[in-house]
């Protein structure tokens, strides 16, 4: 089992409306506030949220290429340390439903304990340095491993392992990319569900046109950061929920009994992809006068 | 992270042994000592630590762990009368330790209440021979890149670097040399307690801030290998583990990785007992676990006693 510090003495859940707003990046899980659906008027918004286990979010750095105080923008290895699934989805033994009293919630080894806010992915514990993060990781992720990230594009292309994170232009075409920025030094905000990845079609001038796993196509500048590799947790999607309580232990309450007769909005559509989304901002072309 | 021992070591220069050194082993071996007859009154203290020393049906940790260690010292104690150099220690708790190094340009501090100290009047002959000490010149600490080693350490603003043993061990205190630091975990819940693992580092690091403040205060200030080493022993337990260690500081050279290592001998996970059953064990009408303290292990105190009585013996 991997160490973790001083055994987490975080609290298991807060009742403070404003756990979201920590400033300060922590490895140590936080305690989360249950919405149960509802929103900032307190009235409901969302149907069929309620009950569950309960959670601790562990702050996920989305930013691979955050650099240390006073570190130098170079590129940097990490190890991992410990990867863990989210429990969020995952809750494996009978009876251990919700009875949060009943489980002491430290350490990876008990597994149903608490978990990040629906997130299929499992997330790896990394150090580099003097410091450690969470990030999401990839399909074959074990600890011990090596990972890099970089931020240089030279003109012969990376041969990448799996893990590590360099720009799209660093890259040769044809690599299977996840957690892609769509501005550079946004932060990864596409491709982290459980078991996706991109492909990376082709590299035009100063951007690159990857191929999202809804088979839309995406254009970005070519410094934008991505991880090599297919997300974890790939079968996520061949699990069988197997009984109306494992849907209750992952907070989702039922659906109502009412028959209605479907509308336009169901069946199967068969239409063209939609055209090809740029976050690149081309400089305009002058009207010549 | 890793086991705290291994970055504890880094961070003081030192080449871990283990299993305790010879000179310990062989107070442990000698049968001149009659520490026979002194393990059925472990086995007495450990039973009125654990069983009867509360009106409810058991004491808590907090209760049983101090008390626990004031009776093996009281049993320890005792043996004052076969060997009267003995009576020349005394225990110092919540004492102040504060010591600051450096380690390839990074400035590392030991600071705060280091435990129980218990204090002698002579110190304790180096336990390595020369031989030994110049052959962890060969020795390579290891590393762990790409962490740094100092990963998971407080960062604090240090305005004044101290080097103090404590305050009231100034000059001409008779009792002037560090012998023992005990450690106790004694929280009741897990999750303050510290791990094993992470126990040998804290007791790794108090004993090398102890050491390494008294030979600055016997040597000065500069860095250099001493020629006499300085050795610290330290008991960390948390009622029913024991660690036991034995730390010599052969340098206070610690800014380069390599030259003379410190040496540092650590005989870890002792139990002194199995189980401490207050109420019976019944299952389905028949007692499984009868109340009492099964699986006493008398070397663990006979360990706890040699390293007590090394120095005097």
């Amino acid at each position: 089992a991997a160490c973790r510090g001083l055994g987490g003495s975080a609290p298991r859940c807060t009742t403070d409306p404003l756990w979201k707003c920590r400033a300060k990046y922590t490895v140590r899980p936080v305690g989360m506030k249950k919405t149960g659906g509802r929103d900032h008027t307190g009235r409901l918004r969302v149907r069929g949220i309620g009950g569950g286990h309960k959670r601790r979010y562990r702050m996920i750095d989305f930013q691979r290429l955050r650099y240390e105080e006073g570190a130098p923008p170079e590129p940097f290895t990490e190890k991992v340390i410990s990867v863990r699934y989210d429990p969020c989805r995952r809750v494996r033994r009978a009876g251990s439903g919700p009875g949060p009293g009943s489980r002491a919630s430290r350490g990876p080894l008990l597994t149903p304990a608490a978990g990040s806010p629906c997130r299929s992915a499992d997330i790896a514990l990394v150090a580099g340095g003097n410091r450690k993060r969470w990030i999401i990781a990839t399909e074959n992720m074990q600890p011990g491993n090596t990972i890099t990230n970089s931020p240089h594009i030279s003109r012969m292309a990376v041969s990448a392992s799996e893990g590590d994170a360099y720009p799209l232009g660093a890259l040769p075409i044809g690599t299977l990319i996840c957690n892609l920025e769509s501005h550079p030094g946004k932060g990864a905000q596409y491709i982290r569900a459980a078991g996706t990845c991109g492909v990376l079609l082709r590299k035009v001038n100063g951007t690159a046109i990857v191929q999202l796993p809804s088979k839309r196509q995406m254009q970005v500048l070519e410094t934008c950061v991505a991880t090599v590799g297919r997300v974890s947790n790939v079968d996520h999607n061949k699990r069988v929920i197997g009984k109306a309580g494992r849907n209750r232990w992952l907070g989702k309450r039922p659906h109502t009994g009412l028959w209605h007769r479907k509308g336009g909005w169901a069946g199967r559509k068969i239409k063209p992809l939609p055209p090809m989304k740029s976050y690149v901002n081309l400089p305009r072309v002058k009207a010549v006068e | 992270v890793f086991p705290g021992v291994r970055q504890a070591q880094w961070l003081t220069k030192t080449k871990l042994v283990e299993g305790l050194p010879p000179a310990v082993q062989s107070i442990v071996d000698n049968p001149a000592l009659g520490l026979q007859e002194l393990e059925e009154r472990a086995k007495h203290m450990v039973s009125h630590a654990r069983l009867w020393d509360t009106a409810e049906v058991a004491p808590r940790r907090e209760r049983y762990c101090p008390m626990l260690f004031e009776n093996l010292i009281h049993i320890c104690r005792l043996m004052s009368a076969k060997y009267p150099s003995l009576s020349k220690r005394m225990l110092a708790r919540n004492c102040r330790i504060a010591a600051t190094w450096e380690r390839e340009s990074i400035l590392l501090q030991v600071r705060g209440l280091s435990g129980i100290l218990m204090n002698s009047m002579t110190p304790i002959a180096p336990v390595a021979s020369k031989e030994e000490i110049l052959a962890t010149k060969e020795h390579v600490l290891e590393t762990f890149y790409p962490i740094a080693p100092t990963i998971d350490l407080q960062e604090v603003k240090v305005y004044k670097e101290l080097n103090d043993t404590g305050q009231c061990f100034r000059d001409g205190y008779p009792y002037s040399q560090p012998h023992t630091l005990f450690f106790l975990e004694s929280a009741n819940v897990r999750t303050d307690r510290f791990r094993p693992e992470q126990l040998r580092a804290k007791m790794l690091m108090f004993a090398f801030g102890n050491a390494l403040a008294k030979a600055r205060a016997l040597h000065g200030n500069d860095p250099k290998v001493l020629e006499q080493p300085v050795v610290v022993q330290s008991i960390g337990t948390d009622g029913q583990l024991f660690q036991f260690m034995v730390f010599q500081l052969n340098t206070t050279d610690l800014v380069s990785n390599d030259g003379v290592k410190n040496l540092v001998w650590i005989d870890s996970d002792q139990n002194l007992y199995e189980r401490a059953q207050c109420v019976p064990e019944v299952k389905k009408r028949v007692v499984t676990k009868p109340a009492g303290i099964s699986g006493f292990q008398p070397d663990t105190f006979k360990k706890f006693l040699a390293l007590y009585l090394h120095g005097t013996v």
